[in-house]
């Protein structure tokens, strides 16, 4: 059967397909207001027939539907006395210096909040039950009032469910639709527990008719999403843990990146997508990074998802000086509309368009020459500020790029520095639209060795829906000293999870083995008394690499201190078929030949610059900076000091000094799932 | 300063400004990560920040802003008391050595740069708030006459001698403590936050040169003078007043006026609280840096731009707070409140003088207490001592165009909540509810925000102190707005309910019930006629 990868974006839809004859790939225009006419369109008319094929969709429904409250009118239902704890969250306040912030938007309206007398302690134990009476007539009230789902959320359900099921169960027989705090995500701190709960009964009416129809649509075919974690998971599937897909246009990306990277021979990078509005980093340590520590809006979703670190820099951020005299860049941004000044409707000026005035845009070779830029209008825009800092347009050119790379620095720094990572181990990856003019000399200033800038960068997305694993996460807080806890016992808990894991996995159509569908465990640990805890394999010997984890992370570790065991977590992965990239064979290298010289600005000096069409070097070619590679998908800006080289799948490879020519390692161009 | 002649470049400042802020941020995750104390943990309730040579902030991380002025304080009295060598860490909490209360414990580290072995090049300090400090009551936020009940008061001390630590001084502190291994954990995540930034500062150094980073470091705390003098220059000169009172010290009656006359010149304010009331026996003193604390902070919202919090700030801005007034008490006066209770009020009085020349910008009276409640006993499931402090949130005053925002910390503090499925797992206790109070919060064209209900039921014998103010006092309106509503503590238990006052230490059998409600917030601007 044929797989097609689909990622919907605002502009553009993608779709890489791979069939009998190998990979080909396709962009359609975007249909926002239902993306699945121009999904079906697309698979139209990549295979020509919207039947017999296995369809993976990285989709933004769900993200959209909060971000633009576009989703459920839901019911809040919670343990009597606790009705306001999401609305009072932390009890913190966002900015600390700033006296008009604004409030944060609640999903659920405050007349659609109800308190239910039950109660459970800590240990689960039953101090009140549940008034299944008062349960009964709300239901009835609430189906009257037409409310779309139900989030049914009470205190210490992560020890013990019966309370939510036995409510649950009573507005399902009303013929409402439920989403229960234990089983959206079966871990203890209640506001983040809820606050999930609540997104999830937000988004699931409007994902599960989106995935219904496009089903439909697509008769004969198998739809499966993208999720949040970095796997797909079937549609049908997905319908009940839409909240799991709440990050998956994203996710798609990451997973297309490292699989770009591993393909190149670099299984330890850094991901940089650099967009128009914002920059997201993560980082892949061989796998990719997750955490369950994510906020969508203004909401916190407690589930796994790709640990992706946002920073409000990217092409189109605006450049201005502020009262104190210093140069700024964003957050504001100039967007798609109007657009840097160079897209010829913007007034202000924007990163992209410093990057022109420096020459490291080819005005005549824009996204593969679809689209013209006006150097005039970005020079008018660019006059003033100069002449206020009292600098040359040029050097304020620079400086602009400078502020902009320092605040995507910082960002890379927050994915690895902080979490315990020296990027110097690592190579930077760098993708989106204007990634690859910055990759260099960020990479410069981290002392990160290789910068690759993916010849496919524009369909990362689609391409990473196509090759994702099938994965579902499990998780059980236990709260158990770990010290005293066996292995057996340990294994004895895990044991529904396991089962619950295996019994999905063949639901999603596999057979239980190693290397195609498997389960594996996990434990969160901390020391007593700590609150965050660490992830680490679950296997004899825990302990040890819990404190080794610490160490590197923390930078100190105490093997004498008594730890506990927060939570169990179980994977369940399912191993697709990988897609072989047309490859062509390096037989040695070859002198890349640019299609013109011209000027362009490094380091405060103008200097010749090789002007290069990416589509127009062959496999092997290699060459030196100052060098601007434009493709119809990306740019990549190689400065001074660095070389380059393309590889064997027409990704290029940026090296300071000089690179070497030919493979990095014996490949077999299959992106390897662990 | 020869450092000072390196061209500063107005292009790469904010590329400097950004590694500062990252070591700042990073000592914070540190410290936040690693730290055993729900008030560091869960509540994060501290500070990290990076000083020059000289002591001076460079960069102060976005944290507590009651740490604010006092945490470059403390690192002076390091200074001065200690020739720090390299591997060194100085250890402090005393209020009148540039801490906030004992519980504040912070840590002082030198940095030192390779060859240069006489001066460091910079220090880096955090300052975190410890469950307990021993002292009368567990918390360590009892209602003391004098200082010497409130706990253990350390001086700038050495924790750490030549990258070893002093194991007399932390059995020293162990022994003083009720939850000593607790303690010893939270020293050991605010060493590591140090060392963090030790380990930073040298790399930056190493990449960017000694001379470069000491010229941007200036011209870090150079641009937020500027950036703070254009806000003031441009409030109209003149003379603004204000006044307010704390409703008493839990032992002689009130209230207790605190009084500020802020002087607009050009583009510098004198801040003067002559005419405040005397320092006096409960704990509501507040030493000199909580004052500095709470006055910068009001400067600091004024200033829309997302500046650095650093030495810069306090160059436009000064203070004067007459000696043995509750705003620059003296040894040994009792301090536990007055960073929590007395800061918040400092405030409320420069907010409120701020507002009669900036109408249009100030709001109104936010809850202007931080309800501290401690609880401290044995647990009879594990037979171990507990001792637990926490703080609740109340309304924010309204806004001009915006309702004040409901159940939040506001100004001088911006800790968390502990969960309370957290709470009832570690704790004996157990909470009968956590609400919004409903109608709480003073009408006006913009609604103050609501104050919270949080109601405990201890289920063993526990101990219990409860430091709050505005229960008699209620925060101001602004504009014309109605105030919030004051704060209600109350004690259930087999004889019924019984209202307590603001600032109590009480025993509570099992089964008893404590009920804290916040106060609510000021209303901004008359309500409208209802047509």
């Amino acid at each position: 059967m044929i797989r097609i990868g689909v990622d919907t974006g605002g502009t553009f839809t993608d779709l890489v397909m791979l069939g009998p004859a190998g990979v080909s790939v396709h962009k359609v225009r975007s249909t926002p207001d239902d993306p699945s006419r121009a999904i079906v369109s697309g698979i139209q008319e990549i295979s020509g027939s919207t039947g017999g094929a296995e369809v993976v969709h990285g989709s933004t429904v769900a993200t959209n539907a909060v971000l633009e409250r576009k989703g459920a009118r839901v019911a809040l239902v919670t343990t009597a006395g606790f009705e306001d704890v999401v609305r009072i969250g932390r009890q913190t306040r966002r900015e600390l210096y700033n006296l008009m912030q604004e409030d944060r938007r609640p999903l659920v309206e405050p007349e659609l909040t109800f308190g239910l007398v039950e109660r459970l302690g800590a240990d689960g134990e039953v101090l009140e039950a549940p008034d299944l009476a008062a349960a009964r007539r709300l239901a009835q009230q609430l189906s009257d009032t037409g409310v779309g789902s139900v989030a049914v959320c009470f205190l210490h359900s992560y020890r013990n469910s019966a309370h939510e099921d036995a409510v649950a169960a009573v507005f399902e027989a009303a013929g409402l639709q439920v989403s229960s705090s234990h089983r959206v995500v079966r871990e203890y701190r209640e506001y983040e527990r809820w606050s999930t709960t609540i997104v999830s009964a937000y988004v699931t009416p409007i994902v599960s008719r989106y995935l219904t129809a496009l089903e439909s649509c697509l008769f004969g075919s198998r739809l499966s999403i993208m999720q949040s974690n970095g796997g797909s998971i079937s549609a049908s599937a997905a319908k009940a843990v839409a909240v799991r897909t709440i990050l998956s246009g994203p996710a798609a990306g990451i997973v297309g990146a490292r699989a770009v990277a591993d393909m190149a021979g670099y299984p330890r990078v850094i991901t940089f997508d650099m967009g128009g509005t914002s920059t997201d980093v993560s980082l892949v340590d061989g796998a990719i990074s997750t955490t369950t520590e994510s906020m969508v809006g203004d909401f916190p979703v407690r589930l796994p998802v790709i640990d992706i670190h946002t920073v409000g820099a990217g092409g189109g951020s605006v450049a201005y000086i502020d009262r104190g005299g210093a140069l700024r860049v964003g957050p504001l941004s100039a967007g798609a509309d109007p657009g840097p000044a160079c897209y010829g409707q913007g007034t202000m000026l924007t990163v992209t368009d410093a990057n022109l005035l420096l020459g490291r845009l080819d005005p005549e070779y824009f996204l593969g020459g679809r689209m013209a830029l006006d150097i005039e209008r970005a020079r008018a825009v660019m006059l003033p500020l100069a002449a206020e800092l009292k600098v040359s347009e040029l050097a304020l050119a620079e400086g602009v790029v400078r502020v902009a790379n320092a605040n995507m620095e910082r960002a890379i720094r927050v994915v690895s520095v902080q979490r315990g990572f020296d990027p110097r181990e690592f190579a930077l990856l760098a993708f989106g639209g204007a990634g690859g003019m910055h990759a260099c000399e960020i990479a410069d200033t981290l002392d990160i060795p290789t910068v690759i800038v993916p010849r496919y960068a524009g369909v990362l997305s689609a391409f990473g829906a196509l090759v994702a694993d099938v994965t579902k996460d499990y998780s059980l807080t236990v709260l158990r000293a770990g010290d005293a806890a066996s292995i057996a016992q340990l294994d004895e808990l895990m044991q529904p999870l396991v089962a619950q894991a295996e019994s999905d996995l063949e639901n999603e159509g596999f057979t239980l083995g190693p290397g195609t569908a498997y389960v594996t465990k996990e434990l969160d640990v901390r020391y007593l008394g700590q609150s965050y805890e660490i992830t680490v394999p679950f296997a004899e010997g825990f302990r040890e690499e819990f404190d080794r984890l610490h160490a590197r992370r923390y930078g100190y570790a105490n093997a004498a201190r008594p730890t506990e065991i927060v939570n169990l977590r179980v994977t369940a992965t399912g191993v697709t078929r990988k897609p072989e990239l047309p490859r062509t064979e390096v037989s040695g290298p070859i002198e890349a030949v640019p299609s013109r010289i011209g000027p362009a600005r490094f380091g405060g000096k103008t200097v010749d610059t090789g002007f290069y069409r990416w589509e127009d070097l062959a496999a092997g070619s290699v060459g030196h900076g100052p060098a601007v590679v434009a493709g119809a998908q990306a740019t990549a800006v190689v400065p001074p000091g660095f070389s380059f080289r393309i590889d064997e799948f027409g990704n290029l490879l940026a090296v300071r000094g000089v690179a070497q020519g030919g493979r990095r390692r014996q490949n077999t161009a299959v992106a390897v799932m662990s | 300063m020869s450092q000072r002649k390196t061209k500063v470049d107005p292009i790469e400042f904010e590329v400097f400004k950004n590694l500062f802020v990252s070591v700042a941020e990073e000592m914070g995750v540190t410290l936040c990560r690693t730290g055993f104390s729900p008030n560091i943990k869960e509540r994060l309730d501290y500070s990290c920040a990076v000083y020059d040579a000289q002591g001076e902030t460079i960069a102060q991380g976005d944290h507590m802003p009651v740490h604010l002025g006092a945490m470059p304080l403390s690192v002076r009295a390091a200074i001065d008391d200690v020739a720090m060598e390299p591997g060194d860490i100085v250890v402090l909490n005393d209020p009148f050595r540039g801490g906030t209360h004992l519980p504040d414990i912070t840590l002082v580290s030198p940095v030192f740069l390779g060859h240069e072995k006489r001066r460091p090049a910079f220090y880096v300090a955090n300052r975190a708030h410890h469950s307990d400090v021993g002292g009368m009551t567990p918390g360590s936020m009892p209602l003391a006459r004098e200082g010497y009940q409130e706990g253990l008061i350390i001086p700038p001390i050495r924790l750490a001698r030549r990258g070893e630590i002093v194991q007399d001084v932390m059995n020293l502190i162990r022994a003083n403590v009720r939850t000593p291994d607790e303690r010893e954990g939270d020293i050991t995540a605010q060493i590591a936050a140090n060392r963090v930034a030790d380990t930073r500062l040298r790399e930056i150094v190493e990449k960017y040169g000694r001379r470069r980073i000491d010229s941007y470091a200036v011209a870090l705390q150079d641009y937020t003078e500027r950036v703070l003098r254009i806000t003031i220059a441009g409030i109209a000169d003149g003379v603004y007043e204000f006044e307010d009172y704390l409703d008493d010290d839990g032992f002689n009656s009130g209230p207790i006026k605190i009084r500020v006359a802020i002087r607009i010149n050009g583009d510098r304010a004198e801040v003067d609280f002559t005419g405040t009331d005397p320092q006096t026996t409960g704990g509501v003193n507040a030493n000199y840096a909580i004052t500095l604390s709470a006055t910068l902070y009001g400067f600091r919202c004024l200033i829309a731009e997302d500046v650095l919090y650093n030495a810069g700030i306090a160059r436009a801005v000064q203070v004067i707070a007459p000696e043995g007034s509750i705003v620059n008490a003296q040894r040994p006066s009792a301090v536990a409140g007055g960073n929590v209770e007395t800061s918040q009020r400092i405030t409320d009085v420069i907010l409120g003088a701020l507002a009669k020349a900036l109408p249009d910008q100030i709001p109104a009276a936010s809850q202007g207490t931080m309800n501290n409640v401690t609880l401290g006993g044995l647990d009879p499931r594990t037979g171990r001592r507990f001792a637990y402090y926490e703080t609740i949130g109340g309304g924010m005053g309204a806004r001009p165009g915006l309702d004040g925002i409901s159940g939040v910390h506001t100004h001088m503090s911006n800790t968390r909540n502990t969960p309370v499925e957290a709470l009832e797992h570690y704790l004996p206790v157990r909470l009968r509810q956590y609400r919004l109070r409903k109608d709480s919060g003073g009408d006006g064209s913009f609604r103050g925000g609501e104050g919270i209900v949080r109601e405990y039921e201890v289920l063993t014998e526990t101990a219990v102190t409860v430091l709050s103010d505005r229960r008699k006092g209620r925060p101001y309106g602004a504009q014309g707005g109605e105030p919030g509503q004051s704060g209600r503590n109350t004690l259930i238990n087999k004889d019924g309910e019984s209202v307590i006052p603001g600032k109590a230490t009480l025993t509570l059998a099992a089964g008893d019930r404590l009920r804290i409600e916040s106060p609510g917030g000021g209303g901004f601007g008359a309500k409208p006629e209802s047509a």
